[in-house]
């Protein structure tokens, strides 16, 4: 069973990539390009790991990591991407299930593999 | 000398009237002789008599006469009001020691009057001295926009300024010598000048940042509070002083400097983000065939002239601002521009299901203007309209002619823009609080909109906008007839 990857980010080039590169890792990936798309997606077909970026019109990606963590049975673990590493509320982060925030221009071979060391998956060299 | 000349009267008197009565007698008594002689002897002893009783007379007479003279002069001094006199002090006698007695002591006299005349004016022109520095002071404070208040070491109010009474709320007539608590409402200001006053011994300067009120009303002060010192010591106070001076206005420079950094930094790596994610895919060989790879060095490409024309609109602006690019302006046609714009645009609103009109008038307004910058200008008004406008929305461009000037009119049906904010839209690096979750921007399109109408071509920028129904920007160019 192939694992389930939710991909949000308002920058599609950007999406798309990161898609393109967890896809030829084998798996299944749904992307969003907003934080309002992915939020109805996530409800619609809970993922099992989710990449979003920090700064998305309507809803950023902390908004939709909390509000899934409130209204999901299941915690998604989540990567953080953005551009404004060092203004993030450290607070704010500890209460939701994100494992890492990578700062962009970010390396898409390093974030596949953090991806695959959190969801415990064999990491292929 | 009285007495001497008395006795010399009286002397003078017996010796006249005596001689004279005996040669009177003499004549009358002798039997003998001629008549002739006994008439003369008879008038030379009347004659002597009535001399003796006048020179007798006269003699007595003279101190008196001198006395009056001192009295006289002495009186029409008085009238005169007049100070210092001379009177005779040749004669040798007790009247002319008293003379001198009296001339030594009303020298004296004098001298002590006109010492303290000049004492009194000196401190009549101290005092206005004073006055008038007091009154150069109070016009200096009244004058500072920062605003000035002193109490006194009851916490009474001494004196504000007119600036402190704006930024305080009271009226100074109304509020002198009242205790500070019944004329300053915030709780904040009066605790620190209670504490300064309480504690300014020790520390009789402090320097401190005041936030009043709350939101968009928020204004920050820096007050700087001195304790006025009193007593031989200086061990005691007799009142503080306090001055405002608005840093709101460096705050939010300060913000804006730092929400700058924050954005450009943003919108610098999002399309450097994509260039080094595409190439890294490349380098690892992620690409299934040759048309893919083609297609990633198309969007590696794409990215690349984003990132240049974002950090061309950065210099244009700053070079804008600086006056360093050369400003060529001809007479040429509005409608020309909006077309322009119009055929640039059209791609973007149609791919947001945003409908594009333009109203365009068949006669051509001309604008002295330069076209390059004028280009840009317009472009950046109807693409933020765009930008800003929901899906199945409109954006209506139009042109027209109002008080000698081309209007230039870009009506949208967007999220709009709420009035606290409208203002500082076109201020540099300003982004709207909510234009950050509907779009991407460096907070300079409109700055430079401002810049370009207003500074390079004399013309004004204005705009309406309601929250939820849409804005409407409108450009005024002098118009060319």
């Amino acid at each position: 069973m192939k694992p389930k990857v939710l991909v949000a980010d308002d920058e599609a080039p950007i999406a798309n990539v990161v898609a393109m590169k967890l896809r030829n890792a084998g798996m299944d990936v749904t992307v969003a390009l907003d934080g309002q798309e992915a939020y109805e997606r996530a409800l619609a077909a809970p993922p099992d790991f989710m990449i979003t970026d920090l700064q998305m019109p309507g809803l950023n990606g902390l908004e939709l990591c909390a509000r899934l963590t409130a209204e999901l049975p299941d915690r998604i673990p989540t990567i953080l991407l953005t551009a404004k590493g060092f203004e993030i509320d450290k607070a704010a982060l500890a209460l939701l299930p994100i494992c890492r925030v990578m700062a962009k221009p970010f390396s898409p071979r390093e974030l596949l593999a953090r991806v695959q060391e959190a969801m415990g998956m064999c990491v292929v060299p | 000398m009285i007495e001497l000349r008395r006795a010399a009267a009286v002397i003078l008197l017996f010796l006249g009237v005596g001689v004279g009565l005996h040669l009177l007698i003499t004549p009358l008594r002798d039997t003998g002789g001629s008549s002739a002689v006994k008439a003369v002897t008879l008038a030379c002893g009347l004659a002597l008599a009535v001399l003796g009783l006048i020179g007798g007379y006269l003699v007595a007479r003279i101190p008196k006469e001198r006395l009056n003279g001192v009295a006289n002069y002495l009186e029409a001094m008085t009238r005169r009001g007049a100070v210092g006199l001379m009177i005779s002090e040749s004669e040798a006698d007790s009247l002319g020691r008293l003379g001198q007695a009296v001339n030594r002591y009303l020298t004296l006299v004098k001298d002590q009057i006109e010492r303290s005349h000049i004492t009194a004016q000196e401190r009549q022109i101290q005092v206005k001295v004073m006055e008038a520095e007091k009154r150069h002071i109070e016009s200096v404070i009244h004058a500072i926009s920062d605003g000035v208040v002193v109490t006194g070491a009851f916490g009474d109010l001494l004196m504000a300024n007119s600036a402190a009474e704006g930024i305080l709320g009271f009226r100074f007539e109304r509020a002198v010598r009242k205790p500070i608590e019944e004329v300053i409402a915030d709780k904040t200001f009066l605790a620190l000048v209670r504490e300064m006053r309480e504690t300014g011994l020790f520390t009789p300067h402090r320097s401190v940042e005041w936030v009043q009120g709350e939101g968009h009303e928020a204004r920050t002060w820096r007050v700087i509070l001195n304790t006025v010192l009193d007593g031989r010591k200086h061990d005691r106070i007799s009142g503080v002083v306090a001055v405002l001076h608005d840093v709101t206005k460096e705050k939010e420079i300060a913000r804006l400097k730092s929400d700058f950094v924050s954005n450009v930094s943003h919108e610098l790596k999002a399309p450097l983000a994509s260039i080094k994610a595409y190439i890294e895919m490349l380098l690892d060989g992620e690409v299934r065939d040759e048309a893919q790879s083609r297609e990633f060095f198309q969007i590696i490409e794409a990215e690349t002239d984003r990132l240049n024309r974002l950090i061309e609109n950065i210099l244009n602006l700053s070079r804008l601002e600086s006056g360093l690019v050369p400003v060529n302006k001809t007479d040429l046609a509005v409608t020309e521009i909006l077309r322009e714009v119009c055929d640039v645009i059209t791609p973007q609103a149609a791919q947001k299901n945003v409908r594009l009109e333009a109203d365009l008038a068949p006669v051509f307004f001309r604008v002295h203007a330069d076209r390059d910058m004028l280009y840009q200008a317009v472009l950046n008004v109807v693409s933020n309209a765009v930008k800003y406008t929901p899906e199945g929305g409109q954006v209506r461009i139009a042109t027209f002619l109002a008080d000698g000037s081309v209007v230039v009119e870009v009506a949208d049906t967007g999220y709009g823009v709420p009035p606290e904010e409208l203002q500082k839209i076109f201020e540099k690096f300003y982004r709207a609080r909510a234009s950050g979750q509907v779009a991407a921007g460096t907070g300079l399109g409109l700055a430079l909109v401002k810049h370009v109408v207003e500074a390079i071509h004399g013309g004004r920028v204005a705009v309406e906008s309601q929250v939820g129904k849409g804005s409407t920007f409108r450009l005024y160019l002098p118009a060319v007839r």
